[in-house]
């Protein structure tokens, strides 16, 4: 299709108005961004990224560029971030944006342009570009200009410390997978060695002492992890899976040395047993970390990319400043739906707090004057100016950040359940393995203690507790690298079992931007009048009304009012004091409760308007209507799409917004037979969600805004939309990082997937202990078969749960 | 057979040689990025006229 956008190939949906001529022949481009975007690409020399990067390539759409980027370059802000060696200075950068190879080619070229850059490397798998530059020649401030120029957003990032801490471990489980890789590959030919005899002749006792210096430092070096947590979760009176491990592999080395020791001529050294089980299950422990902290890096990009910024009020002007540079005793503004930067006390306005985050209580707390805040609570409604009291390092936000984690890696339901089983299933072992030594050993002493330490080694408690958490791994960092940030890994398991999707309307089926088409003025007032004193009050809200009027009044250059007293009723309206007047800005039916009432002719022509697709808002001044607001808002181009496909599936579909219904109807007309449900307010969203799941439905819900929170909360599964506002965001289960919403699809696909593999991975491991435990505890099966099909269940499940990730792969 | 005496002690050395390789391509970041050291490799670096030389 010619239609597509000749950088970011995305359908055009305004053809011709961004064309460009590009190196003498003239392409298509969905928006000005990516004109500008492909010119400084060309410019640069560059252009032969677009033969790297791959069809259809799916480029994100450049970023508007807001943020400032001077502010980074102060010496104060980079102290947090920043390697010093003199001028030379090095940087962990998160890049927005990097899809492929070819835009690792694109970074890394376009920055080495720059003099005085010294090194630039871009890891794909992490997504970060490790920047070492001169300070002297080049700014970071330019730095991250030229990176936005060719389409990548950059955030300078604070390796935090558990993510370093996860890091450690899993190279230090390298490490221990190398060395008992070596171990096993060497002791395999000594094993063969005496299997082929040499267990008889002259040189028995020396390949015997050859395993046992190889085995000792692998028990200990590479197992030690496994002793440590059998010995420790002892002390703490909690059986766990690596106590068996310990148990086999102790017993087995013990019984091998002392024939070595010894020199025993009866009996054989089982040196590799120990080794090769040790290695593979540190290889399935190895799989499982990758899996772990490609998720874990998802989630905390996700929290990393959040503001880092914060509005401190500068001799009574709004100033956009990083977090790390606000000064204790400065005044801060907080705007509905942001997440508060740092501690402090309101002395102006009031909003309601959402502190789930630290009380774990998710009512929001009305917050007024002299009330304490705390940074990393989230404003839901209202505006207020907050002394600053505790910043960065001294607030609550390092443990919040810890606990976001937490509350991430929060377990799947039937995870849990294996967890409460593993205890139990390790003593069953345990007893399994006495009274197979008990019986055993009226005959034969080494029967006795061969056959219990089969026993012990092939019940693997590893498979069957990996069936479920190792999927869910293995499904988020699918589900990352497609876009679909998986917050909540049991969302996963549910959305496979949907039966009804709820999709917010303004900002998930449209794009949330709206236009103003018209402003209609009552009385004496004049329409410039009515736009001032409309984006006066919006001034400070982030609702996508706000945006509108505010952007309005900038085109117009018309300057501002102060305000105060602002509150707003999410998805009714707003009610501020501007210019010691009382301004109201709300939907026909929330003027009713403040009395005030539109005649029939104005309703009339509300009525033709809505029936157009052009929704309404009023303003009323001092109690008397006198302004109307006409605004649109266009669907998303692939919503048509997704219904069809859920449709396909069975699913239900209802719109839920807060508009009114005909201009629901108008906007949702050409979607065909769905439910539409218009003038709900948010509580209502909750309570309607509620109901369907009183008659036993899975719900899923999709939004993006402040009014949907409490749906995206209530719903079995919450999908909220990465541009989305913070509060919809922290209550979604999943996060669509791309915004589109035929994710949502990809997201169900995903899932099924998922549960399919995670109840295979169940019915593997229990087949297989109910095959083998018997087995062994007669005696049939000798240590080194243990060995080998222990493990091989575990990578079974391993093995298995990876088939997830071939499902987006073709 | 004698030779197995000195074979294995030396084969063993050789293998501790093998991991100390191993360790120091893990400790200078060899594994840090799988994916994009494998692609990059086959990104061709066209000489462009107007790179300014490292000073």
């Amino acid at each position: 299709m010619s239609n597509n956008c000749y950088h970011c190939g995305l359908l055009i949906e305004s053809i011709g108005l961004f064309n460009a001529s590009v190196n003498g022949i003239e392409q298509e481009f969905c928006c000005f961004g990516c004109v500008t975007v492909c010119q400084t690409i060309y410019d640069a020399g560059l252009q032969s990224f677009y033969n790297k990067a791959p069809e259809g390539r799916g480029l994100a759409p450049s970023h508007d560029v807001n943020e400032k980027f001077i502010l980074y370059d102060s010496d104060e802000l980079q102290l947090d971030y920043v390697e010093k060696h003199g001028d030379e200075r090095k940087i962990n950068l998160l890049i927005e944006g990097i899809h492929c190879a070819a835009c690792v080619w694109l970074i890394e070229r376009s920055v080495a342009k720059l003099s005085g850059i010294l090194s630039a490397e871009v890891n794909l798998t992490t997504k970060r570009l490790l920047l070492h530059w001169n300070n002297e020649k080049v700014s970071l401030s330019l730095i991250l200009r030229t990176l936005t120029q060719v389409g990548y957003l950059a955030v300078p990032f604070d390796a935090d410390t558990a993510e370093e801490e996860l890091a450690h471990r899993h190279l230090s489980l390298l490490y221990r997978m190398g060395m008992s890789g070596f171990a096993m590959m060497n002791l395999m030919w000594i094993s063969i060695a005496l299997y082929a005899g040499a267990d008889q002749g002259g040189f028995r006792n020396w390949f015997q002492w050859v395993g046992l210096i190889i085995a000792t430092p692998t028990l200990f070096y590479a197992g030690y992890p496994f002793l440590k947590n059998a010995v420790s979760g002892l002390r703490r009176g909690y059986l766990t899976m690596d106590l068996p491990i310990a148990i086999g592999t102790i017993s087995t080395y013990i019984y091998s040395a002392y024939i070595t020791i010894m020199n025993r001529i009866i009996g054989d050294v089982y040196f590799d047993t120990v080794v090769n089980l040790l290695f593979v299950i540190l290889v399935g422990r190895y799989f499982e970390s990758i899996s772990r902290k490609r998720a874990l890096s998802a989630t905390s990009r996700l929290l990393e990319l959040q503001p880092k910024l914060a509005t401190v009020i500068v001799h009574g002007e709004n100033e956009v400043m990083p977090v790390r540079s606000v000064i204790i005793g400065n005044k801060v503004l907080v705007k509905p739906g942001e997440k508060i930067p740092v501690d402090g006390i309101i002395v102006k306005g009031q909003g309601a707090v959402d502190e789930s985050i630290l009380t774990g209580e998710s009512v929001p707390v009305i917050k007024v004057v002299d009330d304490r805040v705390v940074a990393g609570s989230i404003n839901g409604e209202g505006a207020f100016i907050i002394i600053v009291e505790r910043i960065l390092k001294d607030t609550a936000l390092a443990r919040i950040v810890t606990l976001m984690e937490d509350a991430q890696s929060s377990k799947a339901r039937i995870q849990s359940v294996a967890d409460r089983i593993v205890p139990w299933f390790v003593l069953i072992t345990l007893l399994l393995a006495m009274l197979t030594f008990v019986y055993w050993n009226h005959y034969s002493f080494e029967i006795a203690l061969l056959s219990s330490t089969s026993v012990l080694i092939i019940t693997c408690p590893c498979a069957f507790g990996l069936a479920t958490p190792m999927s869910v791994a293995v499904a988020s960092g699918v589900g990352a690298s497609q876009g679909i940030l998986v917050r909540q890994g049991s969302a996963l398991e549910t959305l496979s079992q949907a039966t009804h999707v709820f999709f917010d309307k303004t900002g998930t089926l449209t794009y949330g931007k709206l236009r103003i088409v018209k402003i209609e003025a009552f009385g004496n007032f004049t329409v410039d009048v009515i736009l001032i004193f409309a984006a006066s009050v919006e001034q400070y809200s982030e609702h996508s009304v706000a945006l509108a009027l505010y952007q309005a009044a900038i085109n117009k250059q018309l300057s501002l009012l102060p305000l105060s007293g602002f509150i707003s009723s999410p998805g009714e309206g707003v009610k501020a004091m501007v210019d010691d007047k009382q301004v109201l800005i709300g939907t026909q039916a929330w003027l009713l409760k403040y009395e005030i009432l539109a005649s029939s002719e104005l309703k009339y022509q509300v009525d033709n308007l809505e029936q157009k697709g052009i929704s309404c808002v009023f303003i009323a001044i001092e109690g008397v209507l006198s302004g109307l607001l006409g605004l649109v808002d266009d669907l998303r181009p692939e919503v048509k799409a997704i219904i069809t496909i859920l449709r396909e599936w069975n699913i239900d579909i209802t719109v839920l917004s807060g508009d009114r219904k005909s201009v629901v109807t108008a906007v949702t007309a050409n979607l065909g037979n769905i439910n539409r449900l218009a003038e709900v307010s948010p509580k209502d969203k909750s309570n309607i969600i509620r109901q369907l799941q009183l008659k036993g439905e899975i719900v899923v819900m999709v939004g993006d805004g402040i009014n949907d929170a409490p749906a995206l909360i209530q719903a079995d599964v919450g999908i909220a939309l990465a541009y989305g506002t913070d509060v919809s965001i922290e209550s979604a289960d999943i996060v669509l990082s791309y915004n589109n919403l035929q994710q949502i699809a990809q997201a169900r696909r995903l899932s099924d997937k998922t549960l399919y593999i995670i109840k295979q991975n169940i019915v593997l491991s229990v087949t297989y202990n109910v095959i083998m435990v018997p087995l062994a505890m007669m005696a049939l099966v000798s240590p080194i078969v243990a060995a080998f099909t222990m493990p091989l269940s575990s990578l079974l499940v391993i093995g298995n749960s990876a088939r997830i990730g071939r499902l987006f792969k073709r | 057979m004698e030779v197995i005496y000195g074979l294995l002690p030396g084969v063993l050395l050789l293998g501790i040689v093998g991991i100390g390789i191993f360790f120091w391509a893990v400790r200078s970041g060899q594994y840090d990025d799988m994916d994009g050291a494998a692609n990059r490799i086959l990104m061709d670096d066209e000489l462009i006229v107007d790179v300014k030389p490292k000073e």
